[in-house]
């Protein structure tokens, strides 16, 4: 091709240049995001694999032999001994500084041990502790007796291959052999796990894939707007072209090149950008840490294949919509008038929708486990879906208008109605970007609610207090003990009580009762009002579990006195305050006399079982707003093209005497319509396909009420629609001045 | 063409002598027909009877061609009154219109307006047509139609020339 | 010349000057429109006659100068040139129809509903002004066409359409600008006639720009602008 054409073509006047601009800078943010995104997952990816050792639960530390003839039966436990083989490790579940979870693992092992516990170079000693930066950062600011304590000498940081993330709380403590046995909670560990899932890595791998293109998808969809900005306008150079003798098949490559040049310039822009954004986005929170930088790195390999899959792909599809559009030399020859859209265009969203419902039924009814099969239904569906919804969209918007069309009784109403009836792809395409911006975020957010924080409980007389904390007793303490315990916790600055309950033996024994007993006196410090006129009370063993939301009553122990009992549970009422309430936890758990840490019911807010899909659902909220912003710029975009096109017919109804108000409601009909017809779809597709994924992976989870911040981006979406259609208010007046259509 | 009237306005320019009267009137109007020199000083006769011209002071060795003529008051009125006075539209009027308008321009007198006044005429025949062509039969229709389109040709010969009389004067007034 | 009527103009321009910007577009113009009489407007491109057509219909306001539009005897004249937007747009929806040369009728709209539009406009019910729009297509000789687009239309049924919609609210002023501009002769030759037709019935005043001397001849008086004026010689009131 002559080189000088091309250069003409390409650069052709100064009004292409805002084209190549949009190409450029709009390729440069999607390329961008896509590596930042993809760096994103990378990273979540590579958190989750350096934070597997933390799932690690080894084997019982005990043997319990089964006694021959009688299942049900069994002997007495047995220790399994500790070897060098091994080491002795206590998960402490509810390790907890004010709203932190912090992951405690407590060791002990032989000198001689073998196993190497992943970020330290050395088991620590009884006594010593290796913290994550983070945790010692917070350790050393933080006054000794509210956290400090509770883990003993400092020794070490753990390294960052063990840190999921730099914000990590984790430690290491060194314990006694003695000391794990007692607590009934160790458990002997040779190795930890690197597989940071367990058994459902292939379902989260699956939830990761559809998290990934339900974000990429809006940013393509900005790379396709992109590439289409200013067709019109290139459509009449291309006539030109051909009038002056350019065949179809040149104006095809120049197509291709035109479009490939601010695409590589665009794409290599959003590589430089993204390097030099990734330092900032690492200071994203994403499940309470940020990302170390490295993780985000997605490497050259990944940028190049990007930057090579996005430059080939938007020049290819510019050479075929323009080898489609059939440009002859006097402008375009092909009749524009679109094909009416038939109920055909269900058929991917069905499909989709189809593919979805035989993985879960396969899994959840058939109870059948395909792995093979079940991943791809899963993927593939969402995608089909995904297009599905851009397919079927033109259908619906039609089958409204013509439904419209014959209730309308405005001037707008009809004309607004017909142009959607005669041009529904066209008018669809323009809100399509929100739409499925819509569907993206009603999926995340209807997966996300499934981790929705529990509420904190109130406070009612008969449960357990929401400032308050309990520590059930280890076996073997002694009364002197736990009361000296209970005596210093009780003394400490903000806590109004520290309660003692009895029993017949430790909580964790087999022989515990179902009850505990307390001293009347003691019962209006743990909230109870109904106290019988007695010595001793009892309430149900219940009432320590954060799950029971029934008020307990007190009733009449049968003994007068707590003889033959021995304390099972020491509870501390305090004032709410944080300093008060991790005071409170460091004295109970340095005390010795426990077994498990001391635990509140407001720990549960804490505790999250489903990680990945909530650090999806941070990286989901991002890439919606993006996603919402970009379906808006195309929105306004679409919006001030379908005024411009008619800018003459427009200008002559104004010229009538048609008010310029009309034409507003005119243009706002046609954004209105399409999108509120597909966008209720959407929300609709997005909670069932949520379900359906959510149910795939477990059958423990329910899609529950969406957070707010679901509404406000719903809110958010809509606002912007208004904007966008606003935006273009002041063109309309403009562009159908009497002045447009002069000259002509 | 009326060539009396033409070569009258050619005359009221100046006073010229019949022999440059005919390389006036050949340079302009000539090209296709050369006006013979019998017919010039027939026609100057004419006119000196008609009281239109007189001929100036003879000169020496005078015949018909050593006699310079000039225009008489009565002669320009009669100029005035031919140039505009619209001509009802026909097929012969081009070459007068033609005449008229280099005449109104050599004598710099108002061509647009003489141009403008043969319009209206032009526009009135045209009403008048297209009224009888309403309720009537076709062969009739036709025929309003031939005289329309011919009328328009001269309408149009009109629009241009208005749109060029400057360069036309500047033109004619330059040789 | 002498035929100067004693009867009120309905379209009175008195000093009417315009300019975009630098350029003067009209320069000084007077001029009256006679109720019921069609004007025809001609005059070289760029001459004015499309401005001086804008401020005679309020869709322009002259720089200087007025505009007077008396209706009728019942109702007060008047001054288009001093109304606000809104009040002008009012009164071309309700007083004046408009005909252009090509392109005003809206390409997704079938042709009944594009002649709809001003009676929606105007507050017609829908069913009304469907009924109404139908019978004007029909006095057109557009029987049977109205569930037509546009595009499916020839170009001298389109440009009837556009007749058919500027007459269907009974205007006291039509305004063509080169109204058969891009029909050949025998199409143009059946709008102007049908349109005029109707016009003439109504007691219709029409006020169109031609450039095209056999359109042209189909109205009662003729004024040329040339310049940004009226050529000299025209009369500039019937």
């Amino acid at each position: 091709m002559n080189r000088g054409l091309l250069k003409l073509a390409v650069v052709g006047s100064r009004s292409s240049y805002g084209r190549l601009t949009g190409i450029t800078g709009g390729v440069a943010v999607g390329v961008c995001l896509l590596l930042l995104l993809w760096g994103g997952a990378n990273g979540l990816n590579a958190r989750d694999d350096r934070g597997a050792w933390l799932r690690e639960t080894g084997s019982p530390s005990v043997s319990i032999p089964t006694t021959a003839g009688d299942p049900t039966a069994s002997g007495p436990a047995t220790p399994v001994p500790l070897t060098a083989a091994t080491v002795l490790m206590r998960a402490n579940p509810v390790e907890v500084f004010r709203d932190q979870l912090i992951n405690r693992r407590d060791f002990a092992a032989l000198g001689s041990t073998t196993v190497k516990i992943p970020g330290i170079a050395s088991p620590p000693a009884p006594g010593e502790y290796y913290a994550s930066p983070a945790l010692q950062h917070l350790i050393e600011t933080t006054p000794q007796d509210q956290l400090g304590d509770r883990f003993g000498q400092f020794v070490g940081t753990i390294g960052e291959a063990a840190l999921p993330g730099p914000d990590s709380l984790i430690v290491v403590t060194g314990a006694t052999e003695t000391e794990l046995r007692q607590s009934g909670h160790a458990f002997l560990v040779s190795a930890f796990t690197t597989n940071p899932y367990g058994a459902s890595a292939a379902a989260y791998s699956t939830v990761l894939l559809i998290g990934a293109i339900a974000v990429f998808f809006p940013v393509l969809l900005l790379i396709s707007i992109v590439t289409g900005l200013g067709a019109a306008q290139r459509r009449e150079r291309f006539a030109t072209l051909r009038l002056i003798g350019a065949s179809p098949r040149t104006i095809s490559r120049i197509a291709a090149v035109e479009t490939a040049v601010p695409s590589l310039i665009g794409a290599v822009f959003g590589v430089v950008l993204a390097a030099v954004l990734r330092p900032a986005t690492a200071q994203i929170t994403v499940n309470g840490t940020r990302m170390f930088e490295a993780d985000l790195a997605t490497g050259w390999e990944a940028a190049t294949a990007v930057v090579v899959l996005v430059v080939t792909a938007s020049s290819l599809v510019a050479a075929y919509r323009t080898s489609r559009e059939g440009i002859g030399p006097l402008g375009v020859t092909r009749a524009m008038q679109e094909r009416t859209p038939n109920a055909w265009r269900m058929v991917p969203l069905l499909a989709g929708l189809a593919a979805m419902i035989t993985a879960v039924l396969l899994i959840r009814v058939l109870e059948v486990r395909v792995p093979w099969l079940e991943s791809p239904l899963l993927i593939g569906g969402f995608a089909l879906t995904l297009v599905g919804i851009v397919v079927v969209g033109p259908w619906l918007t039609q089958l409204v208008s013509r439904m419209g069309l014959r209730q309308a009784r405005s001037a707008a109403a009809v004309i607004a109605a017909s142009r959607i009836q005669r041009t529904p792809v066209a008018t669809f395409r323009s809100v399509s970007g929100l739409v499925i911006a819509v569907f993206v975020v009603s999926v995340f957010a209807g997966a996300s609610s499934i981790i929705q924080e529990a509420e904190a409980p109130a406070a009612r007389p008969g449960l357990l207090q929401p400032a308050s904390l309990h520590a059930t007793v280890a076996a073997g303490s002694s009364q002197d003990q736990v009361a000296e315990a209970a005596r210093r916790a009780g003394q400490l600055p903000g806590i109004r009580s520290a309660t003692i309950g009895y029993g017949p033996a430790a909580l964790n024994q087999r022989d515990a009762g179902p009850e505990i007993f307390l001293r009347a006196e003691d019962a209006p410090g743990l909230g109870f009002e109904d106290i019988p006129e007695t010595e001793i009370v009892a309430v149900d063993s219940s009432f320590l579990h954060y799950w029971t939301t029934q008020p307990l009553v007190l009733t009449r122990a049968p003994a007068q006195n707590l003889d033959g009992l021995v304390p099972v549970v020491i509870v501390v009422a305090a004032d709410g305050t944080p300093e008060a309430m991790d005071r409170a936890r460091t004295a109970l758990d340095g005390s010795g006399v426990t077994a498990i840490p001391a635990t509140s019911p407001l720990d549960i807010k804490l505790q999250s079982s489903a990680r990945l899909v909530q650090g999806l659902a941070v990286l989901a909220y991002l890439g919606m707003f993006v996603a919402i912003a970009i379906a808006g710029l195309s929105l306004a975009v679409a919006t001030a093209s379908a005024v411009l096109d008619r800018k003459r017919v427009l200008g002559l109804m104004r010229l009538m005497g048609m008010p310029v108000s009309v034409l507003r409601r005119i243009i706002t009909r046609e954004a209105a319509v399409p999108l509120l017809t597909v966008l209720l779809l959407s929300i609709a597709l997005g909670f069932l396909v949520a379900w359906l994924m959510v149910t795939g992976i477990n059958d423990t989870y329910r899609v529950t009420w969406p957070a707010t911040d679901y509404f406000a981006a719903l809110g958010l979406s809509l606002v912007l629609a208004l904007a966008a259609v606003g935006s273009t208010f002041s063109l309309i007046r403009a562009g159908t001045a009497i002045t447009a259509t002069r000259f002509e | 063409m009326n060539n009396t009237l033409t070569l009258l306005g050619l005359l009221s320019r100046e006073p010229s002598y019949g022999y440059d009267l005919k390389h006036s009137y050949d340079r302009y109007f000539g090209t296709q027909k050369a006006l013979a020199f019998g017919q010039v000083y027939s026609t100057l006769a004419r006119m000196v009877r008609d009281e239109l011209i007189r001929a100036l002071g003879e000169e020496t060795g005078g015949g018909p061609d050593r006699k310079k003529y000039e225009v008489t008051p009565s002669g320009k009125a009669r100029v005035h009154q031919w140039l505009f006075t619209p001509d009802t539209p026909s097929e012969a009027l081009q070459s007068e219109l033609f005449a008229k308008t280099v005449v109104a321009l050599l004598i710099d007198d108002d061509a647009d307006r003489l141009l403008d006044v043969q319009r209206s005429e032009h526009m009135a025949r045209m009403r008048e047509l297209t009224r009888l062509k309403k309720d009537a039969d076709l062969l009739h229709v036709l025929m309003c139609d031939h005289g329309l389109f011919h009328i328009e040709a001269d309408l149009r010969w009109i629009d241009l020339t208005m749109a060029r009389l400057a360069q036309l004067k500047k033109e004619l007034q330059g040789a | 010349m002498s035929t100067i009527d004693t009867r009120s103009p309905i379209l009175s321009a008195r000093g009417v000057r315009h300019s975009f910007g630098q350029t003067e577009a009209l320069r000084g113009i007077d001029l009256d429109v006679h109720p019921g009489e069609v004007l025809a407007v001609m005059g070289p491109s760029g001459s004015g006659k499309s401005t001086l057509l804008h401020c005679l219909a309020g869709v322009l306001v002259p720089t200087r100068g007025s505009v007077t539009y008396g209706p009728s005897a019942g109702r007060q004249p008047v001054e288009i040139s001093a109304l606000s937007e809104p009040k002008r747009a009012r009164l071309r929806l309700t007083d004046f129809g408009f005909v252009f040369q090509f392109g005003q009728l809206l390409p997704e709209l079938s042709a009944v509903d594009n002649v709809s539009i001003p009676m929606l406009l105007g507050g017609t019910k829908r069913s009304e002004a469907r009924r109404r729009s139908a019978d004007m297509l029909d006095r057109l000789g557009l029987e049977g066409l109205g569930a037509k687009l546009p595009g499916e239309l020839s170009g001298g049924q389109a440009q009837r359409v556009a007749v058919a919609r500027a007459l269907v609210t009974s205007p006291a002023v039509l305004f063509a600008d080169e109204p058969t501009g891009s029909l050949d002769s025998l199409g143009s030759e059946n709008v102007l006639t049908i349109m005029l037709e109707l016009v003439r019935e109504f007691g219709t005043t029409v006020v169109m720009i031609t450039h095209d001397a056999r359109t042209a001849a189909y109205a009662d008086r003729e004024v040329i602008v040339r310049d940004g004026v009226i050529g000299a010689g025209y009369r500039v009131s019937p």
